[in-house]
């Protein structure tokens, strides 16, 4: 019965989200707030449907229910109880509702905390997510229905694919989701404030927070999704520009551009109609991430199932949505006023250069994504673009934008000064280049071009320092009033500092990795050992070892470093999932400070020997590190005050309803 | 029935959420330019704040003071103009009662083509502990393995279940069954053979290395192992000594008890010149299998015949036809009849395409 | 040197176009340069590859084909059927190769005409092949899914 009402919920889900498309945008249209009214409660019990809906499937998972189609070609009663859950959107189906319920979350949340929008906005906001969910609700009950039933139910399930069984599982895909559809509240704004035909500071106060919690999960989804890869696929290679990854990494471009142009906006009400255009096509580019991972039209590690029905109707959604919207923004932008003019160098002109670059490295992308789609389509010639491709573009676009982000935050709004800004970046900038300097002559096999890379990197890091330094007034007034007034710098100060220096920090990760990386390959027999970049890695002997749905092989190894003290033990394995006969690698991972010692097994030697792979990853570590500063810098952003846009006082003097007080 | 009450109750409570609005009484939406003029003021305090740590100079702070007021007062222009906007229309209530009356009809007639109201639940526990003879083998094998996962050291568990594993033609599972029965309690002669004939089984056939280790530790232990020794020939026969094989499976034959069902093996062995038991064993099954579907063209309303034949098929490795047989007997029994069902389950467990 | 407002807008705009038109011209030389091309082995009979020139060369793994000559080194035959590439690979192949499986060897052909792969990839679970080899054997009828 439980797996029924979820099924049941689910559909009148798509029913209600049909009437918050329609009755609240028709309500704003003639100025009727009881019409407008419906918006709030539809959308919360949007929420709790496909909430029921999910708890349902999970159970479903939980109990091994394999009369649920879904569960039965995903899950098996063996598995571990943390992979039952997580199986339940380990799945096309599954991750599909999965998706829909942090549309719907979002959609609760603007109606929860949207007392402070005007009411118009508000309604049209909310519809506009209601056309989303109701377009998405339909694909899952036309095509990927999760509660399909199978009578008499078999007995044992097909597992789930054993690369995803892993906790990396558990918070990739929740996260990049967070991202991708947080971005649907900047595209419903968007098209809300379209279909009004204004658009005012308030609106980009309202879109600016969303962008920030979007963004920040964004970038924690990849960051998760790359070393998950990282650690599991066992080629020790952290991106790989592959399309789903560029999926994914395209909206996080543009959605980058639309945090910086929404604060030109929100401060200086310019870049109006470039902002609700960024906030189209980012959400586009999310769709066409989501159409791109769940058609299968491109090879991926990610293409669960291949469906071309599925493909067709996420494609036409797609087409609809972006078709839809650009239509719109073609019509009304006219409308939107101009506003606040700038000089070149500004923080204004700053953050439109910031714009130029990412938007122009999304479209490299972009190009470079699709390109093997296009060219197969036209000629039939089956193409593909790779890393070398991505690193000869994106590279030199990125590069420049790099070296020009301390200077943005050191300018001021309207006119800025560069020259006296270059002065106070002096300090950052010599320490940097001292540092690459000393790296240079330092350290064995640093080439000029790995030296200017952590030349970059610790240029990012320090320009953010000297920012924050800057603004408290260090050395300029007594060390406890510069305490005092770096306590009190505003939130969103700290946080644009910290997602530079996080910038930094993956940039010193990923130049280190690529310039020092040590790769060892071997045939090795218990008792072996071998030098990699000096820590000399012992083989100990393969165990065989029981889990509970796999067998495996571990090979274990010790290492031990320069001075030839034992380290500690590694334990790289080769997996057997039975279910579906399906092998896997496990590589083994030693952490020396922020660098890793990374082992992974190949095939055993014709002489009974194992093929070994070890590398040494120096300063690998920072790569993520530098992301989670990101996430951290997006999420200290959101708890700045000036976020929260108090409600008219006209409100607080209502008595029928309860006073919402301006959030302070 | 309690499904109904539920659905029931979820669609009417969503609309009675939706008709509260409706229900209440004509509000003023307030101005949204009002809200505008509450940002430009919270940005004016902020300007207060930044010069007061003196992060913007005071010119700076002159300027954009200036520029904020006057954002303010065009505002406030607009805002007169905007003033006699429509507020209500005589329609709306009956809009909005339209749409809630669309929610029952929508979701009702959806889910009335999509779901299986009828159907429960089907938590794994509770249909391993139901009634035993109830169950199909496939569940009987399932409870086995469901009580050797939580007590795994159950040698006996794996006695049994082994070789209906071999059997049924899961000779991996059947081979680390024996395996695993060996390794808890001792390894005997027949547990080793065992193990010996579900390798070679899962070779196609062939006496592997692994195999052949299993056969020869048998017969140390039990040197007149009547399995072994014609697998141990028959690993003979494949590495190419046939006399040395002939010579074997000869000297088994003298061994024999009168009546033993190896006779027959042997002299098809002996016959063939080696070739191998498990192709004999096919084809006496394939046999037996050309009959039954002879049979089932004449009574084609028999489940477990079909069930039967399909199977066979599989463990014949001729999934074609383990396809084409479930596609006739879908026809001969009716599609969308219980049984067909039945069958198509059966189908899908054994991997084989099911039209749903 | 002061500009009106027009002139620094034109600038602006003249830069931004600028740099447009550079990031063009480097996604196409980009594009010319570093996208490889996808060959099956009766595609390189037919068509030639040039030695040196980077090729994504897929087939199926043909039977008792896989040859491991001390270490790392490995040779394997890559076949559609048609004809048939030997492929010569260092390093760990993916866990999912084995014979008769769809595979991707993604390198050139040095001067002798013998295939040296840097990458190997296989499909990634029970049924995943990798779709250009799919649709190229599907194409020439030699391959047909399960479905």
């Amino acid at each position: 019965m439980i797996v029924e009402i979820g099924h049941f919920a689910l559909v009148l889900a798509f029913a209600l989200s049909l009437v918050l498309s329609v009755v609240p945008l028709f309500g704003a249209r003639i100025g009727d707030s009881r019409l407008m009214g419906i918006a709030e409660p539809a959308s919360l019990s949007i929420l709790a449907l496909i909430a029921l809906s999910f708890a349902a499937l999970t159970v479903a998972y939980v109990q091994s229910d394999f009369s649920v189609a879904n569960v039965w070609e995903n899950s098996h009663s063996a598995k571990p109880m943390l992979y039952k859950i997580t199986g339940v959107w380990g799945n096309h189906e599954g991750s599909m509702l999965l998706w829909i319920l942090i549309l719907a979350a979002f959609a609760g949340l603007v109606a929860i905390f949207g007392g402070n929008l005007p009411a118009t906005l508000r309604a049209n906001v909310l519809a506009v997510q209601g056309m989303i969910a109701a377009a998405f609700l339909l694909f899952v009950l036309a095509s990927s229905n999760p509660f399909e039933r199978i009578n008499p139910p078999p007995i044992e399930g097909q597992d789930l694919n054993p690369i995803l069984q892993d906790i990396g599982l558990a918070i990739h895909p929740p996260l990049l989701y967070l991202g991708y559809v947080g971005f649907s509240i900047c595209f419903s704004f968007a098209v809300a404030a379209l279909i009004e035909g204004r658009i005012d500071a308030a609106w980009a106060r309202w879109v600016r927070p969303w962008t920030l919690a979007a963004w920040a999960a964004l970038t924690g989804g990849i960051a998760m999704g790359s070393y998950w890869a990282y650690y599991e696929l066992g080629w020790g290679g952290y991106w790989f520009w592959d399309p789903v990854e560029n999926a994914s990494f395209l909206p996080w471009l543009s959605g980058t551009a639309l945090l910086h142009s929404a604060i030109v906006m929100e401060k200086r009400s310019a870049l109006k109609i470039w902002t609700v255009l960024l906030a189209i096509l980012t959400f586009s580019l999310s769709l066409l991430g989501t159409f791109l991972v769940r058609s299968g039209v491109l090879t991926s590690v990610h293409a669960f199932a291949t469906d071309p029905t599925r493909g067709v109707f996420i494609l036409m959604i797609l087409i609809a949505f972006i078709g839809g919207s650009l239509a719109l923004f073609a019509f009304r932008a006219s409308s939107l006023t101009a506003g606040g003019i700038f000089h070149p160098i500004s923080r204004e002109g700053g953050l439109v250069l910031n714009n130029l670059f990412l938007t122009t490295a999304a479209a490299t992308v972009l190009i470079g994504t699709l390109w093997p789609l296009l060219v197969e389509s036209v000629s039939g010639e089956k193409i593909s673009v790779g890393a070398p491709f991505f690193n000869m573009t994106f590279g030199p676009l990125i590069v420049p934008l790099l070296l020009a982000v301390p200077f943005g935050p050191l300018l001021a709004w309207k006119r800025g000064d560069l020259y006296a800004a270059s002065q106070r970046l002096f300090v950052a900038f010599g320490l940097s280049l001292a540092i690459a300097l000393a790296t240079f002559f330092i350290v064995d096999r640093v080439s000029a071009l790995a030296a200017f890379g952590i030349a970059v990197a610790f240029w990012l890091v320090f320009g953010a320092v000297t920012d924050l330094a800057l603004k408290s007034g260090i050395g300029k007034v007594s060390p406890s009033v510069a305490l005092r007034r770096f306590i009190g710098l505003p939130r969103s100060v700290f946080g644009t500092a910290f997602a530079h220096a996080g910038l930094g920090l993956t940039t010193l990760g990923i130049v280190a990795v690529s310039a020092l990386e040590v790769e060892r390959i071997a045939v090795m027999q218990p008792g072996d050992a071998m030098d990699v970049a000096g820590y000399e890695l012992r083989f100990d002997g393969l165990f065989p070892v029981q889990g509970p749905n796999f067998t495996e092989e571990q090979g274990r190894f010790t290492y031990s470093d320069r001075s030839g003290r034992e380290r500690g033990e590694i334990v790289s394995s080769k997996r057997l999932y039975t279910a579906r006969q399906m092998p896997t690698t496990e590589a083994g991972i030693a952490s020396r400070g922020f660098s890793q010692l990374y082992v992974a097994l190949g095939d055993r030697a014709p002489d009974g020997g194992i093929v070994v792979r070890a590398w040494w990853k120096p300063q690998v570590l920072f790569i993520w590190i530098g992301c989670v500063a990101m996430m951290l810098g997006g999420a200290i952003s959101l708890l700045d005050r000036r976020l929260r846009v108090g409600a008219p006082a006209a409100r607080r003097a209502r008595p029928a309803r309860p006073a919402i007080e301006p959030a302070e | 029935m309690v499904f109904w009450i539920v659905a029931a109750a979820l669609t009417f409570g969503i609309c009675l959420v939706l008709l509260a609005p409706l229900a209440r009484g004509r509000a003023d939406a307030a101005d949204s330019r009002a809200h505008e003029i509450e940002v430009y003021k919270d940005q004016l305090l902020e300007i207060d704040r930044d010069t007061a740590r003196g992060l913007i100079s005071s010119g700076e702070a002159e300027l954009a003071r200036a520029e904020i007021g006057r954002k303010i007062i065009r505002l406030s222009d607009a805002r007169d103009a905007a003033a006699s906007m429509p507020r209500s229309h005589s329609l709306a209530r009956w809009i909005g009662a339209l749409a809630i009356l669309s929610l029952p009809l929508v979701s009702w007639g959806l889910y009335a083509a999509t779901g299986s109201p009828g159907y429960a639940d089907q938590p794994l526990q509770a249909r391993l502990h139901s009634d035993p003879s109830q169950a199909s083998v496939d569940e009987l094998i399932a409870r086995a393995e469901a009580h050797l996962a939580t007590k795994p050291d159950d040698a006996r568990g794996w006695d049994v279940l082994a070789p209906i594993y071999l059997r049924l033609g899961r000779y991996a599972d059947a081979a680390t069954a024996f395996a695993n029965a060996s390794r808890l309690d001792e390894p005997t002669a027949a547990r080793l053979a065992g193990e010996g004939e579900a390798l070679a089984a899962a070779a196609n056939g062939r006496v592997t290395e692994d195999a052949l280790a299993r056969f020869e530790q048998a017969l140390a232990l039990a040197p007149d192992d009547l399995r072994s020794r014609y697998f141990v020939a028959l690993a003979a026969d494949q590495a190419g000594n046939g006399d040395e094989a002939r010579r074997m499976w000869q000297d088994m034959r003298a061994d024999l008890p009168e009546g033993s069902p190896w006779h027959g093996v042997i002299a098809a062995a002996l016959e063939s010149d080696g070739a191998d038991m498990l192709s004999e064993r096919s084809e006496a099954i394939e046999g037996m299998v050309a009959g039954l579907a002879a049979r089932l063209e004449v009574n084609s309303n028999d489940v477990d015949g079909w069930q039967q034949l399909i199977r066979s098929y599989m463990v014949l490795d001729r999934p074609q036809e383990a396809q084409s047989a479930l596609e006739r007997a879908r026809d001969a029994l009716g599609a969308g009849s219980p049984e067909a069902g039945h069958l198509a389950a059966f189908g899908l467990s054994l991997g084989l395409e099911v039209e749903r | 040197m002061a500009m009106t407002r027009k002139q620094k807008r034109l600038a602006v705009i003249g830069g931004a176009f600028g740099f447009l038109a550079l990031a063009t011209t480097l996604t196409l030389v980009a594009l010319g340069q570093k996208a490889s091309y996808f060959y099956t082995p009766a595609d390189v009979a037919e068509k030639g590859v040039a030695a040196g020139e980077r090729i994504r060369l897929g087939g199926l793994v043909a039977t008792g084909s896989i040859a491991r000559a001390g270490g790392t080194d490995v040779s394997f035959a890559v076949t559609d059927r048609i004809d048939t590439v030997t492929v010569s690979y260092s390093g760990i192949l993916p866990d999912l190769f084995r014979e008769e499986q769809g595979v991707i060897a993604e390198g050139s052909f040095d001067a002798s005409g013998h295939f040296i792969a840097d990458t190997v990839l296989a499909r990634h679970d029970e049924n995943y092949m990798p779709r250009e080899v799919a649709d190229s054997m599907k194409a020439r009828g030699i391959w047909q899914d399960r479905e």
